[in-house]
């Protein structure tokens, strides 16, 4: 004998159905038929099922698009106030797994290029997921990372461009790990759109952005053409990221480490900022006593079960969520400008004369400051280490003796408008500002430092 | 919790749909008849059978399904517009024992996201992509899709897609025609055989996936009965009639392949870093050699530049003396002429070595320059400073300019020295022998020390090498 398996009849909840119709054609028994009388919760016109004619077969329901419009045993039909009320948590806490150290024993310095010096730094710092289209002169570190990544089970994945590579990078920093590419100043240009959902959804990342003379395709020299994209530019909104400027391989490594420090302790991408002399430059480059092995934080996609429920996003509907969001945003930026300025300063405490520069320009000044010192000229360096927020707390104290600033750069002044909006919002004034800007992969020479610091003595004398 | 939820992956509660206040709290945003619900339900249905809702990582497109999040209680990204499969590689890569979905609508997948489409499905590697192809732009009001079919109406072709607009885009076929996808199927909503064959064909994507064997792609032929402008039953209609005629049903591509993915799963290992990373540790130190600062050549700071022909070893001469300066406890920088101009012939390295920190990093006006050829020696010897050496490969140069007065210049047979020795490649080697007779820049023993370690795979040629070397000094110390 067989038995027949009873089957359930639908449960149709007026208020979800949509009144399409789908289920109506799906009915072999021609048992639904279009509804008459608007839904008063949902202001549609639900379909109506004949429950006597109905013989539970169930084709219906498949072909409802609705999750609980139409199922097999209802949704929540005992408690309209749970459905209606006020909405309840889902309830699982997301789960962090913390990263750790390992110590290195002490070694010998090595010789690095600092492009290769960066792409060490990333590795130390816990980072094996790189992406990275080719483009001169970051290269090298993405073929570092080519050849290191497989033999430390990591992955290096070349992608078809800059605006696969940010997305690639979106994908794996949300999903909490370290991530890092290699990128020139064309490059950046096509990764704002990606940077800037970064920004929005809070994902960690580390871009090595080797700055070159633009616009356009310009040439491969190095450059700092890139300052006012970095921190002003980052995509559209109201974005902000650290900038960091490292002048020597060392801080190729040093500050990249600490990148993905700040990357993570924010939720904010991070930006190393050399420019092209410094990613092909070799030099000494010591390594810290530890390296690093990641963690998974709280908020990650990683996809496993102590993080299911979590969500990367950037889309807030209403603008007063979105407005909300964007006040959080600022909140954390302000913590970094209060917290995170850097600076080097050299022979600048009793400076009358104030020369402001970065990276390779600021080894020139250095230089050049050596010699004029020997002069007699009374006369410093200021060098922001984040060029985004200014060092503005650092430089305050300087004011009271400086007269003059100087600010050397390879770029038509995007350093100097940094100085100047940060001087400005700090109602820092009285020193005059003058300039030495080369551009187009040049970079301000020594002896041309030398001689504009002598002009300012001439005409300030 | 009922049934329903039991095997499902949808959230029991929308909470993310405006808060999930009233109906948003259980129904769709999804227009009355849409098909996205529908792939939405085949999908949850196969998370759930499959169980592996705790690994899903969905990953929504820009588009009408945008808001998947809200419904999905997965782990959940919403990318940019068409950067989905570049966003679902990067989760997968991360995690490799995460399930990744890339839901897309067709502007997302087919237009402005081609390329990352393209190349996920080239690489291979398993993620799903659920491809819901409606033939027109959904959320921002009708405006023709890449899918939109010749003569159809959209906002942006009123007058209906003409050959000026060119003519749809057949996604599944194209990438169907690519080496890397395994499984390549179009499907469609509009009767119950054909959900069910949906229904089916998601679950076989995913499962692939689960099984780590490889790239699946499912196209969905759905209905948007709002832009359409048709009732939803017309919507199914039109699909079936019209929309399959460009877009026909069926298997595109499906090929066997043992599981393979495993993924990166990454080692943290100081001894192996170290070795990685070339890290001597200072308890078996390299060995110095006593080099006091080079003073007689400057207090500070000495600078070379070292220039010839691309394949002459100026830029590997030049690692060699930074190497051996750093060793010797000096501050050091070399810094190349890089790129296209690099690629023409010429090669250039600055370097330079001071007591204790290099400023400037380029060299315009060195101590010391290496002209590999002709033009190099034309180009840079007026450069050289006051009490400074030129080292010029005399087998390669013939005449020789007039230099400073008292910068001394040596000619030495480089190119020759090193053929006589039967390995051409020397002669960078020749030359730094010379360069340490001539400027005593460096004791002999911490360069050939720098360059025993640089050959330490190719111990063969450490003879050669240092036989290059000493007939460098040699000449130097011949022309007296
Ligand atoms: S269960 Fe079958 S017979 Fe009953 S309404 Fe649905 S489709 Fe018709
Ligand atoms: S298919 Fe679902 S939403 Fe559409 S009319 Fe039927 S029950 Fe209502
Ligand atoms: S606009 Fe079209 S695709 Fe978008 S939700 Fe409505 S019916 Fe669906």
């Amino acid at each position: 004998m067989t038995t027949v398996k009873e089957r359930t009849k639908p449960v149709l909840l007026p208020e979800l159905c949509k009144g399409c119709g789908r289920c109506i054609e799906a009915c072999p028994k021609h048992c639904i038929t279009l509804g008459e009388e608007i839904n008063q919760t949902s202001g549609l016109v639900p379909v109506v099922i004949d429950y006597d004619v109905c013989n539970g077969c169930g084709l219906c329901i498949s072909a409802c698009p609705e999750p609980y419009g139409l199922t097999a045993d209802g949704y929540e039909l005992e408690d309209p106030a749970k459905l209606f009320g006020a909405a309840p948590h889902h309830g699982r806490t997301p789960a962090a797994i913390p990263g750790r150290a390992i110590p290195l024993p002490k070694s010998e310095p090595l010789v690095l290029k600092g492009n290769y010096a960066a792409a060490v730094g990333a590795l130390l710092a816990g980072c094996r997921h790189v992406f990275g289209y080719p483009i001169t002169p970051s290269t090298e570190g993405a073929e570092l990372m080519a050849s290191f990544l497989p033999q430390l089970d990591g992955a290096f994945v070349q992608a078809v461009s800059e605006v696969a590579t940010v997305n690639h990078m979106y994908g794996c920093g949300g999903a909490g790990l370290p991530v890092m590419t290699f990128t020139s100043s064309p490059g950046l240009s096509l990764m704002l759109e990606g940077i800037s959902y970064m920004i929005g959804a809070e994902v960690p990342a580390v871009f090595i952005n080797v700055m070159r003379g633009g616009p356009g395709l310009g040439n491969i020299g190095p450059s700092q053409a890139d300052i006012k994209l970095l921190c002003r530019g980052l995509g559209h909104g109201d974005t902000n990221a650290i900038v960091l400027a490292p002048s020597t391989p060392q801080e190729m490594l040093d500050l990249t480490i600490e990148a993905f420090r700040l990357a993570f302790l924010y939720r904010n991408p991070v930006f190393v900022a050399p420019d092209g002399y410094l990613g092909q430059m070799t030099g000494r480059v010591q390594l810290p006593d530890h390296m690093l092995v990641p963690g998974i934080p709280g908020w990650a996609v990683y996809g496993d079960a102590a993080h299911r429920g979590n969500l990367i996003n950037s889309i807030h509907l209403s603008e007063a969520d979105l407005e909300k969001h964007n006040e959080k945003l600022q909140a954390k930026l302000a913590r970094i400008t209060a917290n995170e300025q850097r600076s080097h300063t050299h022979r600048a405490d009793d400076a009358k004369i104030l020369v402001v520069a970065a990276s390779t320009p600021a080894r020139m000044a250095k230089s050049a400051i050596e010699h004029l010192r020997q002069e007699g000229v009374s006369v410093g360096l200021f060098m922001p280490v984040t060029l985004w927020p200014f060092p503005i707390d650092a430089l305050r104290p300087l004011m009271a003796h400086v007269e003059d600033i100087l600010v050397v750069e390879a770029s038509a002044g995007q350093l100097e408008d940094e100085l100047r909006l940060a001087m400005s919002h700090a109602d820092l004034g009285g020193a005059r500002i003058h300039h030495l800007r080369r551009m187009g992969g040049m970079l301000p020479q020594e002896p041309e430092i030398r001689a504009r610091v002598h002009e300012i003595l001439e005409v300030t004398r | 919790m009922n049934s329903s939820q039991e095997h499902s992956a949808f959230y029991e509660h929308f909470d993310r749909h405006a808060h999930g206040k009233g109906l948003k709290g259980a129904s769709t945003h999804y227009c009355p008849g849409c098909g996205h619900g529908l792939a939405h339900k085949f999908l949850s249905d196969a998370i759930a059978t499959l169980g592996i809702q705790d690994r899903t990582v969905a990953v929504s497109p820009v588009g009408c399904s945008v808001f998947l999040y809200y419904y999905f209680d997965v782990g959940n990204t919403q990318a940019a517009h068409g950067r989905a499969p570049a966003v679902a590689l990067g989760h997968k890569l991360a995690n490799p024992d995460s399930i990744v979905v890339s839901y897309q609508g067709d502007g997302d997948l087919a237009s402005i996201g081609l390329a990352e489409i393209m190349h996920a499905a080239q690489l291979g590697v398993p993620i799903t992509v659920i491809f819901v192809n409606n033939a027109i732009y959904g959320m921002t009001g009708g405006q023709m899709a890449p899918t939109t079919l010749p003569g159809q109406w959209s906002t942006t072709c009123p007058n209906g897609r003409g050959v000026m607009e060119g003519a749809p885009l057949k996604v599944a076929e194209l990438i169907a025609g690519l080496d890397g996808p395994i499984y390549v199927e179009r499907v469609a909503l509009f009767d119950q055989r054909r959900r069910k064959q949906a229904h089916k064909a998601i679950e076989k994507a995913m499962r692939l996936q689960v099984e780590g064997r490889g790239f699946a792609f499912v196209e969905v032929l759905s209905e948007c009965p709002t832009h359409l402008k048709m009732t939803p039953e017309d919507a199914e209609l039109w699909v079936k009639d019209t929309m399959t005629q460009t877009f026909p049903l069926g298997v595109l591509k499906d090929v066997e392949r043992e599981p393979w993915f495993e993924g990166p799963r990454p080692k943290f290992d100081a001894p192996q870093m170290m070795k990685l990373v070339g890290a001597v540790s200072v308890d078996d130190p390299m060995p110095r050699f006593g080099g006091e600062f080079p003073v007689h050549l400057d207090p500070e700071d000495v600078s070379l530049k070292l220039a010839g022909a691309g394949g002459d070893g100026a830029q590997t001469a030049a690692m060699l003396i930074t190497r051996a300066a750093i060793r010797e406890g000096h501050d050091a920088t070399h810094i190349p002429s890089y790129g296209p101009e690099s690629r023409g012939g010429t090669s250039y390295a600055d370097v330079h070595v001071a007591r204790t920190e290099v400023l400037s990093p380029g060299a315009p006006t060195p101590h010391v320059l290496v002209a590999f050829n002709a033009p190099s020696l034309t180009k840079f010897g007026p450069t050289v400073r006051k009490g400074g050496v030129i080292i010029y490969d005399s087998s390669v140069i013939n005449d020789v300019p007039p230099v400073r007065e008292g910068v001394r210049a040596f000619g030495v047979p480089c190119a020759a020295i090193a053929r006589e020795l039967g390995v051409p490649l020397v002669k960078n080697v020749v030359a730094l022998g010379a360069v340490c007779a001539a400027s005593r820049l460096l004791p002999d023993e911490a360069v050939l020390t720098a360059l025993r370690h640089a050959l330490k795979d190719k111990c063969a040629l450490i003879a050669s090498n240092e036989a290059a070397f000493a007939a460098g000094r040699a000449a130097v110390e011949a022309a007296g």
